[in-house]
């Protein structure tokens, strides 16, 4: 079973997308910030992919990415940040930062799942 | 009704019509994609309007029906009669569904419903039918490769009709997160890999080679339906991070130039007429516009010319050049319409009728100018109203050019009754259809259509003989019925020829007889009795079928064409066949009269019906026949007809005229000549006066009568019957 870490600060968030994501058949990770994450990857959990809020409070989504892929084991690891259309430079500068696409909020449970399909073989 | 379903009425009745033509093509050979994809296109426009409309029901049948198309334009069910009948049944419901929405109704119909269900059920049939491409093999399916290799084929060459999909990776995708494998693997969602090959010349040396790094690219070829939008937002979060092209497949290609051709009529840029067809996508042509920036700064200053855009998009292998240059042409035309549409323009009927009515009215005042012009003696003024007069003609015939139409519209309606018929008589026969550009009066082409309809079955019924007569007389199995029409000398000349058995004539005297339309032992000549299939009552075919007997005989077509002013013929040959010619004038506005004058009174006899004048002499007649060279002919004199007060002048004058082949003289008093008149029909109140047709104003303000002359000839031959009951056949006084 595939593993997917969902980083947000909205309790709303974290609750729907992962209803959706477990009933898709994906083991679900979540953590409400940043540094809660990282945390998870310290421990070494084995992630498939990363979905991340970008505006967070304390370490926001472009910084924790950069993070995230400074860390030894998590390199190759698809990345997926939760943006809004009207976002587009936001786009440019987490790709930069070593996201792998991006998920359009708010988005059907079918388009949320065939975008990780993009990214998660 | 609203306008909005008028709009839809009309342009899915315009649809259904193409779809019909069409099918019919199909049926006799034409497979031609086009052909099928009109077809499809024309179904498919009908439910797209209706579902915007909101007619469900309607959208509902028409999704079965444009379902059953699209098997057939990709090939997976074949055509067959039975299909293609199957079709034009669909196409009648939805004839049927589309009258209800003219009608103003919009609510479903639960009896015609009822009748969809069927006729829909009928379609699916065909749909189930050989639709086996679904269950292919899927051997080649990249799920089933063990372990998410990639199977290197060596091929570039797609396999049937795919998109070609082409994608290099830049070397650090793995690095931002990125799996190739993933984007292949979700093609998957969209269609059938039917081949792909893995490019890895950019692979270097095992030594030098970074294992972060991604050197793939893919040949990939794609049976799938998507738009290439679709499959380009696959690509979507490594369209920075890759080169890609996506090729549509050959039938793709034909659908571009197809919507290329059917946008809408607007001037559009070359990008946008390719954006709006789906051939580029946004980002494509973002991409070739930023190249094309590039390169006309570049170009500045030199002789270079800066690229079109649609070399940029040919070049960089976004869009084939075939579609840019039909979106090119489309351009062209979209400007060249512009210019044509400016010079038609739409008028309503009775505007026009209008415009007639005073050019009519024109004719009469220029003919009353000219009159009182002569009278006055003056030269100049003589000249001057002569020259009015001749543009006022000119006027006239321009007016009346403006009412012209080309009977094209009328004949096509028979492609199918043609079909229709033969089939359900089991015959196999050829429409073949002339001068359907021949133009001739709006409101005659709407009366001809019916009695065109009744000759053209009669033919097919009656006239066709069954194939195995006409193998057993040497004839070709497949028989033929035209449809001809041209002009000849002013009038218009509308034939149903068929090479069938042709009229037999002691048949139709035999019956004639039986029938009491004509006496044992009278002598006619061959012509006169095979006319006598015109006479009421009258069918010479033994057994009855369901086309004939509907109670409408030939005497009603003769009527209806005589109502018109027409006349018609039958020319027919034993073994070989007949033709009935139809004979019409131009116009029924304005007709050449001759003009002849009773007492203070005048009147006008239609000039094509006279056939000539002589004066009356009172030695050549007895009672109400006079001697015409030998031949008898019974006379009316207009005086006693109409009553006319006053004593007959010492010379009276016999105007010989011949209607549906039967001659009558009329007595009347002066000859005065030709006339071009415009005829006013009578008023109601008239309506019922035997013997006058209309009427017409004269020059001089005078009301003129137009004579009846199919009335007149037969009254005069019945006031002859009356007198000389006997007299039939036998000539009644001998020539002196």
């Amino acid at each position: 079973m595939k593993t997917i870490l969902l980083v947000d600060d909205s309790a709303t968030i974290l609750l729907s997308i992962s209803n959706i994501l477990t009933k898709a058949g994906y083991a679900v990770e979540k953590a409400a910030n940043a540094n809660e994450g990282l945390n998870k990857f310290k421990t070494g959990l084995k992630v498939d992919l990363l979905i991340t809020d970008l505006n967070m409070p304390g370490m926001n989504g472009i910084e924790f990415i950069k993070e995230v892929r400074k860390l030894p084991n998590y390199k190759f690891m698809p990345i997926l940040f939760l943006t809004t259309e009207s976002q587009q430079s936001k786009k440019m500068e987490a790709k930069a930062a070593g996201a792998s696409g991006w998920l359009v909020k708010p988005a059907t449970a079918d388009e949320l799942i065939n975008t990780i399909k993009l990214v998660v073989r | 009704m609203d306008e909005i379903y008028g709009v839809f009425a009309q342009e899915s009745r315009e649809n259904l019509t193409e779809m019909e033509a069409g099918l019919l093509r199909m049926e006799q050979g034409d497979h031609d994609a086009e052909t099928i994809n009109a077809i499809f296109r024309a179904a498919h426009t009908i439910k797209g309007g209706s579902g915007v409309v909101e007619l469900h029901h309607v959208e509902k049948f028409t999704h079965t029906l444009e379902n059953l198309l699209d098997k057939l334009r990709n090939g997976e069910i074949e055509v067959s009669s039975d299909l293609i009948t199957a079709l034009l049944k669909g196409c009648d419901h939805l004839n049927a569904l589309l009258v209800l929405v003219e009608a103003g109704n919009l609510e479903p119909d639960p009896v015609l419903d009822e009748a969809g269900v069927g006729v829909a059920e009928m379609l699916k049939t065909f749909v189930g039918g050989s639709g086996s491409s679904s269950d292919a093999p899927k051997s080649q399916k990249l799920t089933e490769t063990p372990g998410g290799e990639v199977h290197r084929d060596g091929t570039n060459v797609a396999t049937g009709d795919c998109w070609h999909i082409s994608v290099r990776f830049h070397e650090h995708v793995l690095t931002m997160g990125m799996d190739p494998l993933a984007f292949l693997r979700y093609l998957l969602n969209l269609g059938e890999i039917a081949h792909m090959a893995t490019v890895a010349d950019k692979m270097p040396p095992a030594d030098e080679m970074n294992p972060e790094a991604c050197y793939l690219g893919f040949e990939i070829s794609l049976r799938s339906h998507a738009t290439k939008e679709a499959i380009e937002d696959v690509f979507k979060f490594c369209r920075d991070d890759c080169d890609l092209h996506i090729l549509p497949p050959n039938s793709k290609l034909e659908d571009y130039l197809h919507l290329i051709e059917s946008l809408p009529e607007e001037s559009l840029r070359l990008g946008e007429i390719l954006v709006r067809s789906g051939a580029l996508t946004k980002e494509e042509l973002d991409e070739g516009l930023r190249r094309q920036n590039a390169a006309s700064r570049l170009s500045v200053g030199t002789d270079i010319p800066a690229p079109q855009l649609g070399e940029i998009l040919v070049d960089k292998k976004m869009v084939q050049p075939e579609i840019v240059e039909a979106a090119a042409a489309k351009q062209k035309q979209v400007a060249e319409k512009k210019t044509a549409e400016a010079r038609l323009i739409r008028v309503q009927a009775d505007k026009l009728d209008q415009l007639i009515d005073l050019v009519g009215e024109l004719v009469i005042a220029g003919a009353s100018a000219n009159l009182l012009a002569q009278k006055s003696g003056q030269g100049t003024l003589v000249e001057a109203t002569s020259v009015l007069s001749r543009l006022v003609e000119n006027i006239r015939d321009s007016a009346l050019q403006l009412r012209m139409v080309q009977i094209g519209e009328t004949f096509n309606k028979f492609n199918r009754v043609v079909r229709d018929v033969s089939k359900e008589l089991g015959k196999d026969i050829d429409l073949i259809i002339s001068g359907a550009e021949t133009e001739l009066d709006k409101s005659v082409v709407e009366k001809i259509g019916d009695p065109l309809m009744h000759l053209v079955r009669n033919a097919l019924d009656h006239g066709i003989e069954p194939a195995e007569v006409r193998a057993a007389n040497g004839k070709p199995v497949k028989g033929r019925v035209e449809l001809n029409a041209f002009h000849d000398s002013g009038s218009i000349v509308i034939e149903v020829v068929d090479d069938g058995g042709g009229l037999k004539a002691d048949k139709i005297q035999a019956k004639a007889i039986e029938k009491g339309i004509i006496q044992p032992g009278q002598t006619l000549s061959e012509q006169e009795i095979v006319n006598l299939i015109f006479e009421a009552g009258f069918s010479t075919m033994e057994k009855v079928s369901n086309l004939s007997g509907r109670g409408v005989g030939m005497d009603v077509v003769r009527r209806n064409i005589q109502a018109l002013r027409g006349q018609v013929d039958v020319k027919t040959e034993v073994g070989v066949g007949s033709r009935f010619v139809i004979r019409l004038p131009l116009t029924l506005a304005i007709i050449d009269g001759f003009l002849t004058s009773v007492g203070d009174y005048s009147y006008v006899i239609p000039l094509d019906s006279v056939v000539e004048c002589l004066e009356l002499r009172d030695d050549a007649t007895r009672g109400h026949m006079l001697n015409l060279r030998g031949e008898v002919l019974p006379f009316i004199r207009l005086r006693e007809f109409f009553d006319v007060e006053g004593a007959p002048p010492t010379r009276e004058n016999v105007v010989v005229i011949s209607a549906a082949g039967r001659k009558a003289g009329i007595v009347v008093d002066q000859l005065l000549g030709e006339f071009q008149t415009v005829i006013k029909p009578l008023g109601s109140l008239f309506k019922h006066l035997r013997g006058i047709g209309g009427s017409t104003i004269l020059g001089s303000g005078e009301v003129a009568l137009i004579l009846d002359v199919q009335a007149l000839t037969q009254l005069a031959s019945q006031t002859e019957e009356r007198r000389h009951p006997i007299a039939h056949g036998a000539p009644a006084l001998e020539a002196r």
